[in-house]
């Protein structure tokens, strides 16, 4: 279930409280990261007509559990078109570190940066590991945690897995939204 | 044995002295019930894990506080939400910080029935401090790296 989470941050109980504005079934608008070496890139020229949106981390051991299960899914899934956008939102982790990283787990996706954690705010991520799937019109059609165990032996509900495959299909996903559990992701502090 | 058969005995086993560890699983049934026997004191129940970084440098904190206002009835209940994996670790932890108070560990079979159980707007982020007063009524919330200032004045006016 990282975090950096200062005073105003609280009695913080609820992803809205981030300012979320891409919700479950509304549409993303294009935004901005930026990749390990600092240069801008636009959310618009990384989607495809599947894409996975998973806000990670470095250092934390749930986020990193899925290192394995996370590679396995765009070796599973980019053959099919589906393109993975994966973003490091977190204050306390930076571009040098989440390059390192990559390369340490032999990442065979890029991962970028969410500078002040823009990025989660907007989609109102709180964990990492977190993902959103949006479709090609940029719709959001999943959201919340990529299976329902930390530990890979007891995982019983493969839900991104079957957001994809529904997708791919052409189906509606079901179940669209589940609760994603990680680390609490490390946001700066906001004084206004 | 199998997840499920695990999980329904540790259902059954809620509110009982735990294992090996020592720490009480806790389902939903069993944390209404450690509610209902601490009504008389204010009870400030700390979800953790040994994982969660921030929990760990919280839970100093919150022994302290107990320390402080145990006298005017101020109970520290810790529930750990670690895998099984880490359940002694976890137990190691809270022996080494010198936890009195009740130490549990979350092993309910539906995770969201769970955390909707203790409050419907906690997404299960940790750590996690519920406040309750005496009454056993929940008196506060704090999710995140919390204010423990903030946290000692709201224990202050309950007791």
């Amino acid at each position: 279930m990282g975090r950096a989470i200062s005073l105003w941050a609280a009695t913080l109980l609820a992803a809205g409280a981030f300012g979320q504005e891409f919700k479950l079934g509304s549409k993303v608008s294009d935004f901005g990261l930026r990749d390990v070496s600092g240069a801008p890139v636009a959310f618009g020229k990384l989607k495809g007509q599947v894409t996975v949106i998973g806000f990670i981390a470095t250092q934390c051991p749930i986020s990193n559990d899925y290192n394995g299960r996370m590679k396995a899914l765009y070796t599973d899934y980019h053959p099919k078109g589906v393109h993975f956008v994966f973003i490091n939102p977190n204050n306390t982790e930076p571009a040098g570190d989440v390059a390192q990283h990559t390369k340490q787990n032999g990442f065979p996706f890029a991962v970028y940066k969410d500078e002040r954690n823009v990025v989660a705010d907007r989609f109102g991520a709180e964990f990492t590991p977190e993902v959103f799937v949006v479709d090609s019109e940029g719709v959001i059609r999943y959201h919340g945690a990529i299976d329902d165990s930390r530990v890979e032996a007891r995982v019983k509900a493969q839900s991104l897995r079957k957001a994809l495959d529904a997708m791919l299909a052409g189906q509606s996903v079901e179940p669209a939204r589940t609760r994603a559990f990680g680390c609490t992701i490390k946001r700066v502090k906001k004084t206004s | 044995m199998r997840r499920r058969d695990f999980l329904v005995a540790a259902g059954a086993a809620a509110a009982l002295p735990g294992a090996e560890s020592g720490l009480t699983p806790v389902d939903e049934a069993g944390y209404r019930r450690l509610l209902e026997a601490g009504r008389g004191k204010v009870l400030l129940v700390d979800f953790w894990a040994t994982w969660c970084a921030p929990c760990r440098v919280d839970l100093p904190l919150l022994v302290k506080l107990e320390a402080k206002y145990q006298a005017r009835g101020l109970k520290l209940i810790t529930v750990s939400c670690d895998e099984p994996e880490q359940e002694a670790d976890a137990s190691r932890f809270l022996r080494q910080l010198r936890v009195s108070g009740p130490a549990y560990i979350k092993r309910s079979a539906d995770d969201d029935r769970f955390i909707t159980s203790v409050d419907a707007r906690w997404s299960g982020a940790l750590p996690a401090l519920f406040i309750y007063d005496r009454q056993g009524r929940r008196a506060g919330s704090y999710v995140g790296e919390s204010d423990k200032a903030a946290v000692e004045a709201a224990l202050v006016k309950l007791l």
